[in-house]
């Protein structure tokens, strides 16, 4: 842990004081990465700036076209709130699987994708919600699809001290289901998961989303799948057909974790469960 | 039997209040004035050569003291454990990833830990080995003796190639298993308090008190009477704090002893996961022969344990893996031949099960191989092949009448609806559904191979407000001995169960007790206890009776003494009036009591005779479904039968059963500790996973309870057998449901997922 922790009270504040700061700097918010890392050795910033409770950064709240989240909100708060529990069904079938319930009630959403792992849960729902990232840099804010945020492992198109407000997700009636793969029934790093949105007239998906967890570099939004599966009537041989086509779609790794092979063939059964999930 | 008032009650745990307030002082709580704090500089290679060790850029740290290397011991740097292989701290070689080099001291722990990482150790790094069966090639890097083999026993007996060539059926396979981590709340930690005239005194989260004396006393050259080993409230251990805290604690020492003020050594759980002792990853290749009846004819076993860099606690781990390599069967011929093998990595030690869940992984899953061939269900095939009390086993030691293996067989085949389910494995959707069955036996306590540290002492003292206290040399570590063995004192001298108290271990206050292992603290203290308490008793009650007689009481009646009460012809005393009665007729109320195994016959030559002294005995049943497209398996019931003699407190009992049955699960599917290159690749618990309270199964556990004569109200041991079982009767269900013959321990989705594939 770093011998100084800043928390500014304010959005205003913080750009005051940011310049005043060490340069080895990160932003803590949950802390559940962070912390983490740290007591691996593999943290050695020289200052963390305390952003959780930020009062910009916090609440969920619901425009006339999207749901904003706020990024320090905590993962435990998502399940409580109206709107997400409206508007984001795949986010809300991600939850459970978000690590354990005590690192729920640390961890955030914004530190979630801050932290740039391709195994993020709530990431992974988020992209298949077709969510956007808002993003601020002293006064300049921008707007990013939330599938374009992430550049690699760990890597982000975030700059230095730019910092994650919040995520908007359109509000647009759907449907959906996150399915997982982790070392055991809860509370793991995924093997593969997959997140699936979709808009339903009947059994015809007008408009899929298909994002997956732990088999790319980044958080996957699978465009081909998705596009193939605009339209479709869902049925026991389009849930196989997008589940080979999401298997081409992917590029899994050998590790400590699983192997690419398995990882591969898995998101195919998740996918093919997640659309049979919605037809029932 | 005699009415017993507080053995074989649930008598609320000791120490519950305590844990669950959160006011228990673990090693970490421990403050003392003028206090250092050390943190160990690493060896960051599988095998390396020091070439120096500077703390230049170290020195630099505010609050930092000094660094402590092998220089600076006074004694003998060479850790008194088995075989003495284990320098203190490493003079010219460090042998893996992890081995403690040399210890900073500073004023705080974060500056010793930021100061230990800026120590600079120039090494050159040497050839290593990292697999054991590698290891015992002959071509192979030497990295311990001339074979690199620490430890090899053997049983052999009858005509095994004989009895193969005539055999109706048999089997052969290779089975292995991966490292388990003990995953303790609390990791190893130790702080050592110099005392005037040159003692230390050391607090120690620890099962084993007496090998921390050792190992202290030796690394500072002190005679044992300078040092005091006090032991605290220990957060967990399953084996994993029997050797290293030795290790851990004689570091604290170290640094002490040259800052000449306390120093507290508290790990980090990265460090220890890359230090500590583990269970050995496990090799085994297994063939049975049986005739056309059915009936076990010969076994062969080349066993393989992987000991890491030093040999610590392997050649014991070994030998109960050898004695129980073959399972609980009879038969005939035997060879059995096994081998822990030197590399560089991490040195297993004891773990829960102590080299028998590897094998028995093994040999039960091969036992329902062989079952399969001679077209007997495994349960019938067990039965048929089952110890019963006056068999022998594979050493040709005779059981004796305890012994309710068969029992414990039919209650599991009965309870579990076993008959129905077996024959008729079911499938719905992509979930399989499966059971599976194991059986096991256990030695209680440390046997032939340990036969002079199984012995126990006890100090039981009555202070003249009728308290009792109760010093014994075995631990509490979670496992209740706390509660058990205040059971078996109230019980013994009628005192109340609320006002005798059992302290953690203090070894200047009992002899040498050996260690808190092998699940014999129950009959090891509680048969020192018991010694210790029957003279006082005796005079408790003769003083009871003169009491009732002098209140009138009628004599013809027989006096009865319990709940911590006397009565007789309708007078009754309590417990505390006796006791006061005692003090004023100024008779002795404390005593000491010894307990000695009794003697073993085991030859190594060729492992025959008595191995150990008495056996437990489980047999277990499990449920799974397995997924068909992803090979995950969830176990959705265990059902359990266990013999372990009369049970002190069934509550307590249940609770090791439960924690047992769910560590060995956990142990089948889940944990996988890996290794890349002699480099331990996910020392945490983000990626080293245990089982959950949603992982967990449900449970069916049956006692039954054959008394052993020896043991204290005929209680034998039980802390270690509820987990051997599990894994097999796990990969037996696995097979019953889908076919799949998982061979290897973690039985990893991907592996199962893998044989479905083969088809």
């Amino acid at each position: 842990m770093p011998e100084f922790i800043a928390k500014p009270a304010s959005l205003k504040e913080l750009w005051k004081q940011l310049p005043s700061l060490p340069a080895s700097r990160r932003y803590l918010a949950g802390g559940t990465d962070l912390v983490t890392a740290d007591n691996a050795g593999a943290e050695t910033s020289e200052c963390w700036v305390d952003i959780g409770d930020l009062p910009e950064l916090n609440g969920v709240r619901e425009t006339s076209s999207a749901v904003f989240i706020g990024s320090a909100v905590k993962v435990s708060e998502l399940e409580r709130s109206a709107p997400v529990r409206k508007w984001c069904p795949v986010l809300l079938a991600a939850v459970p699987h978000f690590a354990s319930p005590s690192l729920r009630n640390m961890a955030t959403l914004g530190g979630n994708a801050a932290n740039a792992s391709p195994c993020a849960d709530g990431v992974c729902a988020l992209v298949a919600e077709d969510a956007c990232v808002s993003l601020a840099l002293g006064g300049k804010r921008r707007r990013l699809p939330l599938k374009d945020l992430f550049s690699g492992p760990k890597r982000t198109a975030l700059k230095k001290d730019e910092l994650i407000l919040g995520f908007e997700v359109p509000k647009r009636p759907h449907t959906g289901a996150y399915l997982k793969l982790g070392p055991r029934a809860r509370f793991g790093i995924s093997k593969a998961a997959v997140a699936l949105a979709a808009e339903l007239s009947g059994r015809r998906l007008t408009r899929a989303a298909v994002a997956l967890g732990s088999v790319a570099p980044v958080p996957l939004y699978a465009a081909r799948t998705s596009e193939w599966l605009a339209g479709r009537t869902l049925s026991a041989e389009t849930a196989a057909a997008a589940a080979s086509l999401v298997m081409s779609e992917v590029s899994p790794i050998t590790d400590a974790r699983s192997e690419a092979a398995y990882r591969r063939e898995m998101c195919g059964v998740l996918l093919s469960r997640a659309l049979e999930s919605l037809a029932a | 039997m005699e009415k017993l008032s507080y053995v074989g009650k649930s008598l609320p745990r000791k120490d519950a209040e305590i844990k669950a307030t959160g006011a228990a002082q673990y090693a970490a709580d421990r403050e003392f004035s003028g206090m250092l704090h050390a943190a160990a500089v690493r060896s960051p290679r599988p095998r390396i050569k020091i070439l120096s060790i500077s703390d230049a850029k170290a020195r630099k740290v505010p609050g930092y003291v000094t660094l402590v290397t092998h220089k600076d011991i006074k004694g003998v740097n060479k850790w008194p454990v088995v075989m003495q292989d284990y320098p203190f701290l490493p003079e010219g070689e460090a042998r893996f990833a992890g081995e403690t080099v040399a210890l900073v001291v500073a004023g705080t722990a974060r500056a010793a830990r930021k100061a230990a990482s800026l120590v600079e150790i120039k090494y050159r790094e040497l050839p290593s080995v990292d697999d054991p069966l590698k290891a015992l090639e002959k071509g192979a890097v030497k990295i311990y003796g001339k074979d690199n083999v620490i430890s090899s026993f053997v049983i052999k007996k009858g005509s095994v190639d004989g009895a193969f060539a005539k055999a109706a059926f048999t089997v052969e396979g290779e089975f292995s298993t991966n490292y388990q981590v003990h995953a303790y709340l609390e990791t190893q930690g130790s702080i050592a308090v110099p005392e005037a005239g040159g003692g230390m005194t050391v607090h120690s989260s620890t099962q084993c008190p007496f090998y921390v004396l050792d190992a202290v006393a030796a690394a500072l050259g002190l005679p044992y009477h300078k040092v005091k080993v006090l032991q605290t409230v220990t957060g967990g251990g399953f084996g994993g704090k029997e050797d290293v805290p030795a290790l851990v604690a004689s570091h604290a020492a170290l640094c002490a002893a040259k800052t000449g003020r306390p120093v507290k050594l508290i790990y980090g759980r990265k460090e220890d996961f890359q230090s500590m002792s583990k269970r050995h990853p496990g090799w085994a290749r297994v063939a049975y022969a049986a005739d056309r009846n059915g009936k076990i004819t010969a076994c062969r076993v080349k066993y393989v344990l992987d000991g890491g860099a030093y040999s610590t606690l392997s050649p014991i781990v070994l030998w109960r893996g050898t004695v129980h390599a073959a399972g609980p069967y009879k038969i005939p011929n035997v060879d059995i031949e096994t081998f822990a093998a030197a590399t560089n990595k991490v040195p297993a030690g004891a773990f829960r099960g102590f080299g028998q869940p590897q094998i028995c992984f093994a040999q039960e899953s091969l036992i329902d191989e062989l079952a399969g061939k001679a077209g007997l269900d495994p349960v019938q095939f067990r039965l048929k092949n089952l110890l019963n009390p006056g068999d022998r086993t594979v050493t040709s030691q005779r059981l004796k009448s305890s012994c309710g293996l068969s029992e414990l067989v039919q209650a599991v085949r009965k309870r579990s609806g076993w008959d129905k389910k077996a024959g008729s494995p079911r499938v719905r959707g992509d979930i399989a559904s499966g059971i599976g069955f194991s059986a096991a036996y256990y030695g209680v306590g440390l046997g032939a191979k340990g036969r002079y540290l199984d012995r126990a002492g006890a100090y039981v003292n009555v202070y003249k407000d009728s308290s009792v206290n109760v010093n014994v040399g075995n631990a509490e570590m979670g496992q209740g001995a706390l509660t058990v063995l205040a059971q078996i004192a109230a019980e013994t001298l009628n005192a109340p169960y609320e006002s005798v108290r059992v302290e953690e271990v203090d070894s200047s206050k009992v002899p040498d007790s050996g260690p808190t292992v092998a699940s014999r603290t129950t009959l090891m203290s509680g048969n020192a206890i018991i010694e210790a308490a029957t003279p006082i008793r005796e005079r408790v009650f003769r003083t009871a009776y003169s009491m009732l007689t002098g209140m009138g009481a009628d004599a013809s009646e027989k006096m009865i003494a319990a709940g911590g009460v006397f009565s007789m012809g309708g007078k009754s005393v309590p417990f505390k009036a006796v006791v006061a009665e005692c003090w004023s007729r100024r008779l002795k109320m404390a005593e000491q009591g010894w307990y000695a195994a009794p003697r073993t016959t085991f030859r190594m030559r060729d492992g025959q005779g008595d191995a150990y002294v008495i056996y437990s005995y489980s047999a277990d049943a499990a449920e799974v479904e397995v997924d068909l497209k992803t090979g995950v398996t969830r176990v959705k019931k265990i059902w359990a039968a266990y013999d372990v003699g009369k049970i002190v407190n069934p509550r307590l009992a249940l609770g090791q059963a439960q924690g047992g049955i769910l560590q060995g699960m956990s142990w089948a599917l889940y944990e996988n500790l890996v290794y890349k290159n002699g480099i331990m690749v996910n020392p945490n618990f983000t990626d080293y996973v245990i089982a959950t309270t949603a992982d967990k199964p449900e449970y069916d556990i049956t006692f039954i309870e054959k008394p052993y004569a020896e043991g204290p109200y005929r209680a034998k041991g039980m802390g270690e057998v509820p987990l051997i079982g599990v894994a097999p009767a796990v990969a037996n269900a696995i097979k019953n449901a889908c076919g799949a013959r998982v061979k290897s321990v973690p039985l990893l989705p991907e592996k199962v997922w893998k044989e479905l594939k083969k088809g």
